[in-house]
């Protein structure tokens, strides 16, 4: 296990604090339930002694009575430890995973391309979880078997020195061999969770290749390799199971060994008259409450190495740098988009994970696009396009070079204002699965009444969902009905209306949508918004005709800019678009 | 998005103990039979061995530290330390023999999914997402195992020890083990409160969990749009809402176990009492003995201890039932596109091909290709061409049977497809995808793809009949050397000289490929139309062909449009027509190859 590196616990600490008193509560609770219930062993003594001297029953019926009654009291303890040491965890996971949560709304796209959702989702659940059980069964666990065996010892040595040292010699080496089986098991878990992922993997590239499988007849080979992983990963788990199958016997040998070694000693010393039977009972009473924090002890253990694992994982995630910071408010920053956006001699190249950077995506921009224009922006796929725009909602940090809102470098932007003024429609579409309305009304805008219907109205959407049984309660997804990919782009596309943005900017948004609906769209946009700024990515000449302005990028640069008619009469890579996709409209035609 | 879609998966919960789904499981148990027969003689056993130990400890008290007998003292010792050490050595073995059998059944069912996805057409993978497929053969099998080698027999171990316990008590003192047994109800009881209270909070807690999971998957993909419309706050909270229904549901389920084990150690200290109380007076009338009663106090505390991990099996036993129920599902699906009862082969092979009428469906009534009737001669080299969703690939896949097509037949020297097995089919055809699909595992393993009459000779002539040998050769352990992450560090040009040495390597009478539409660098074009054209010697030869210089090459070209085969023949024949090959021309070619093979017609 790695060595405690600072700050481990720099986040865990904080929230941990807060729940201080449900801890010593809980260790109180412990302590008094485990002294409490370690007294009866001791009343079975008295009581077998009572029995002996041939005492009135009523003697024993008292030291009975007693017995149960301090389980009752013991018992209430109880309740209160896990009450409040199983409580307090549960309370740090909530916070714990809100912590994570709040931190990962923080981050940018960029730390979203390279991290796998099933990874954050395990990290939001299964880590924290075992971090859970670290702060409370782990604690709980390790103040149950301090307190119970500090007790148990103070009784045992009280009533009998010989055969405390009998017990515990034993049980000692009980606890040295649960932890070095638990050792050795901890290093095979590793070696076969490693073949167990090859196991996966193997899976995995058979059916993803499926087809060349079938082609080429490979079914049976595959069959064999895999049963070869199969056995090997079985053998691997029967050779821990050879060592963790000592576990159970190993601990009945050794409880079966003490008992003995308790008869026998203490059987001799009974026959010399310096030991009651009752002590004999006694003993056999503290054994039993000796064994099980010792053991438990090994979990606890695992516990505490799994959770430290854990929180590791989720303290990367807690310490990665948010790549977009908010310059927040202050008196001189703006708070409208009004549209007019400017590029600077803008080079960019995407961040790495490891802080250095790829090679560039986008080369010297030099672009303004005044308000209330709309640019058009084509060029052939990883030329930069959907780079450029993303940068104008500021979803990467601008690096060389500037990028200006309203003559305001966009870094002094409050994030707030600058995204609430910028209406960005993404290439893929993203919708939650919820109500239409919900989606369309994303923004949770206020006196929402009606506007929705017109925002759908606006993208075209609004006849349609007029078809739909639950109109704008349809709930969309897996739960609800399935819009096609048009329908989906014309969502998206009044959910960003709704915010009545300054600046319109569809990234190839409609791309789905057919061209008659599309100029309609557009239409509206240039009737409704009037004033707006817009600029539109697309693949499909056509639907950037009538745009103030036209940007033909290739590998990351401005190839040509103008309008259509200019570009056109430049005869470059824009015109030679044209003509092919001409012709493909007629192909589609016969 | 494997992990995602598994974890909603594995939230279908059933009933903890699904009598149908059992005796399907006990099936697998079957071929072992004798070894679970044997195990669990072992394990009866092993707990009259371990519950042996206070009826000695009952006898030494009353027959030896009683009287004084020092000698008989020792003698009983050795003798119960005799049964410790025998008794650890069966229940060791014990142990082992029934996790073993657990494995083997883990290793059936494993393979047995796996058969069963060999098996399985291809309209079955479109359908299914691999990450949820293997979920079922990884972790939903090795959940199972638990079952087999813990849970039951765990739990019929337990019930074998309370039987024990339970004669051993009558034997000893039928007064006295009534008067003990007075506790049983009470626990009974506590116990199916207990049960059913944990069933309902830990279904609760599952269908929360379940909830956040949901929740996650769908707003960690959706977080530029959250980002976007400034949406942080109210996610959060409604994060937050859901996290706090979890945190009440674990909330109410701390009560029940807070409960429950304090319930437990009460009841067994009122059953110590009892025993106290009543053995006293039994002893003082000579009824028991003081050993009979230390004997009684050590049975009881092993009649509580099962009760200590009762929600672990209960849990296990839910689990399992859950994971059966996917596994069956999954093994009770049918593979379609199956060989026919006797299949035939081909007796004169020559490698003709007919199409007669084809419509096919991946859905019905969604007809991509409507009645396709074409003839390629054997040798022939045919290229087919057409816009993306013409049906192009759909037609290499009928061929090689991954579909079963709806109306009209294929035919291969005369012989329907429909009448050989798809095995046979693919022994005398070789497929090379757009998408070069690479396997880990090292160069030559790439090529020969663990056929094992296909020599290392050969593999290095394919390789090197594509113009790959040198490449491979100067790999550090040529071509044993590993492909780097599945092929991530080769060229995309090296990935399709690589498919092109596997499909050589088979030897194939009839190829079909599906040219790869990227571009690459004039010397790799170069490469692999030289490569082509080995790989097209002497075969009948069907190429769905998205470069000019590969049609060139073709002794015909069929257009396909629509799903409809719209015109044939040679290139300048078709040029001629001035119809779709003309205008696809126009488009598609002159584009993806630029100027400079615009510059050779």
């Amino acid at each position: 296990m790695a060595n405690d590196k600072p700050g481990r616990f720099d986040h865990l600490l904080p929230i941990l604090k807060r729940y201080y008193g449900y801890f010593w509560f809980g260790t109180l609770a412990t302590a008094f339930s485990n002294a409490l219930i370690l007294i009866v062993p001791y009343l079975t003594k008295l009581a077998f002694e009572a029995i002996q001297q041939g005492q009135p029953s009523a003697a024993v019926f008292r030291l009975s009575l007693a017995m149960v009654i301090l389980a009752v009291v013991a018992g209430v303890f109880r309740f209160f430890m896990r009450r409040s040491i199983i409580w307090a965890s549960r309370k740090i996971e909530y916070d714990l995973r809100g912590t994570l949560f709040s931190k990962l709304l923080t981050l940018d796209p960029g730390f979203y391309h390279t991290s796998k959702t099933g990874d954050l989702m395990a990290h939001a659940t299964n880590d924290i979880e075992a971090v859970r059980m670290m702060v409370g069964p782990g604690v709980m666990q390790v103040v149950n078997a301090v307190v119970s065996t500090v007790v148990s010892l103070a009784f045992m040595i009280a009533l009998s020195p010989k055969l405390t040292i009998v017990t515990v010699l034993p049980l000692t080496l009980l606890s040295l061999v649960v932890n070095r089986l638990g050792t050795l098991a901890h290093k095979k878990y590793q070696i076969i969770q490693a073949h167990f992922a090859y196991l996966t993997t193997r899976v995995q590239e058979n059916l993803a290749g499926v087809r060349v499988i079938k082609a080429y007849r490979r079914e049976g080979s595959e069959i064999d390799r895999f049963a070869e992983a199969s056995r090997t990963y079985i053998d691997m788990n029967l050779s821990m199971i050879r060592l963790v199958g000592l576990f159970g016997p190993m601990l009945a040998i050794i409880v079966g060994g003490v008992t003995l070694l308790v008869l026998f000693v203490g059987g001799r010393e009974i026959m010399a008259q310096r030991l009651s039977l009752g002590t004999l009972v006694a003993f056999f009473g503290y054994m039993g409450w000796l064994t099980w924090p010792i053991m438990a002890l090994g979990w606890v253990i695992s516990l505490y190495q799994r959770g430290t694992a854990s929180l590791d994982r989720i303290n990367r995630i807690l310490n990665t740098q948010p790549l977009i910071l908010d310059p927040g408010k202050s008196k001189s920053s703006p708070t409208k988009v009004k549209g007019k956006i400017e590029f600077r001699n803008l080079t960019f190249a995407y961040p790495r994970p490891d802080g250095t950077t790829g090679a560039p995506v986008l080369s010297d921009i030099n672009l303004l696009i005044e308000p209330g224009t709309r640019l058009g922006i084509i060029g052939p796929t990883g030329s930069g396009k959907t780079t450029l725009v993303s940068l104008i909602s500021r979803l990467y940090p601008t690096q060389a070079g500037q990028l200006l809102v309203d003559d305001i470098d966009i870094r002094l932007w409050p994030l707030a204002p600058l995204r609430r003024g910028i209406g960005f429609v993404p290439q893929e579409t993203f919708l939650f699965s919820d109500t239409l309305e919900a989606n369309i009304d994303f923004s949770a805008e206020e006196n929402r009444s009606g506007r929705v219907v017109e925002a759908a109205m606006l993208a075209a959407l609004h006849e349609e969902v007029e078809g739909f049984p639950q109109r704008y309660e349809t709930i969309l997804g897996e739960r609800g009905i399935t819009l096609s990919g048009g329908q989906k782009q014309r969502t998206a596309l009044a959910r960003a209306i709704m915010k009545q943005p300054a600046v319109v900017i569809l990234d190839d948004a409609t791309s789905s949508v057919d061209t008659e609906t599309e100029e309609k769209i557009f239409a509206n946009l240039e009737t409704i918004l009037p004033g707006r700024t817009s600029i539109i990515i697309s693949h499909r000449v056509s639907s950037l005709k009538n745009c103030h302005r036209i940007v033909y990028l290739a590998d990351g640069r401005i190839a040509e800019a103008g309008t259509h008619d200019e570009l056109l009469a430049k005869n470059g890579p824009y015109a030679a678009l044209y003509r092919r996709q001409l012709m493909e409209a007629e192909l589609e035609k016969m | 998005m494997g992990p995602a879609k598994s974890i909603s998966d594995d939230e279908v919960l059933g009933k903890a103990y699904d009598a149908r789904l059992m005796r399907r499981l006990l099936t697998y148990l079957r071929p072992y039979r004798l070894r679970v027969i044997a195990s669990i003689l072992l394990l009866l056993v092993v707990t009259v061995l371990e519950l042996s130990g206070p009826v000695l400890v009952q006898i030494a008290i009353d027959n030896y530290i009683s009287v004084g007998d020092n000698a008989g003292l020792v003698r009983i010792a050795l003798f119960y330390f005799g049964i410790l050490v025998s008794s650890f050595v069966l229940a060791y073995i014990q142990f082992y023999s029934m996790q073993a059998i657990g494995q083997r059944v883990q290793y059936d069912i494993r393979m047995q999914l796996f058969r069963h996805l060999q098996a399985m057409h291809l309209g079955f993978f479109d359908r299914n997402p691999v990450g949820r497929l293997v979920t079922r053969v990884t972790n939903d099998v090795n959940v199972l195992d638990e079952l087999f080698s813990s849970g039951v027999v765990a739990v019929f171990g337990d019930i074998m020890t309370l039987i024990g316990i339970v004669v051993a008590m009558l034997y000893y003192n039928v007064e006295l083990a009534l008067i003990t047994f007075a506790v049983i109800p009470f626990l009974v009881l506590a116990t199916a409160i207990f049960r059913r209270r944990v069933r309902d909070t830990y279904r609760d807690v599952r269908m929360w969990l379940a909830k956040i999971n949901a929740f996650l998957q769908e707003h960690l993909t959706g977080m530029t749009v959250i980002q976007l419309f400034n949406q942080e706050k109210r996610t959060f909270n409604r994060f937050s809402d859901i996290n706090e229904k979890l945190r009440a549901a674990n909330f109410r389920s701390i009560y029940l176990y807070a409960i429950f084990y304090p319930t437990v150690e009460l009841i067994e200290t009122v059953a110590i009492a009892l025993l106290i109380y009543y053995g006293g007076l039994r002893i003082g009338i000579s009824l028991l003995t003081f050993g009979e009663l230390v004997a009684f106090l050590q049975l009881v505390e092993r009649f509580f201890r099962p009760l200590r991990d009762l929600a672990d099996k209960y849990n296990i036993l839910q689990a399992s039932m859950a994971s059966s129920e996917r596994i069956f599902k999954l093994l009770d699906e049918p593979p379609r596109v199956t060989a026919p009862a006797s299949p035939k082969t081909i007796p004169d092979f020559k490698g003709e091909i007919v199409f007669d009428n084809v419509s096919f469906a991946y859905n019905e009534p969604d007809y991509i290709l409507h009645e396709v009737s074409f003839t390629v001669r054997p040798g022939e080299k045919v290229a087919v061409v057409g816009a993306t969703g013409a049906g192009k690939t759909s037609l290499a896949s009928l061929l090689l049977r991954f579909y079963d097509y709806q109306k009209g037949d294929i035919r291969i020297d005369g012989m329907s497809l429909k009448a050989m097995s798809p095995e046979y089919i693919r022994s005398f055809m070789a497929l090379v995808l757009q998408e070069v699909f690479i396997f880990s595992g090292d160069f030559a393993g790439n090529i020969h793809l663990n056929r094992s009459d296909i020599t290392a000779e050969q593999v290095a002539e394919a390789a090197r009949q594509v113009g790959l040998g040198g490449f491979i050769e100067r790999q550090p352990q040529k071509y044993q050397t590993e492909v780097q992450e599945r092929g991530a560090t080769l060229s995309t040009g090296q990935k399709q000289l690589l498919s092109f040495a596997r499909a050589l390597a088979y030897n194939p009478k009839i190829l079909i490929l599906d040219e790869a539409t990227s571009s690459v660098d004039a010397e790799t074009e170069a490469l692999i139309q030289t490569a082509l054209d080995k790989l097209m010697q002497n075969r009948t030869s069907i190429i769905i062909a998205h470069r000019l210089s590969t049609i060139e090459k073709a002794d015909r070209i069929l257009v396909m449009h629509k799903g409809v085969l719209r015109e044939s023949g040679t290139h300048q024949e078709l040029l001629a027509l001035k119809g779709i090959y003309y205008t696809l021309y126009q488009t598609q070619f002159n584009f993806a190859n630029g100027s400079r093979n615009h510059a050779q017609v």
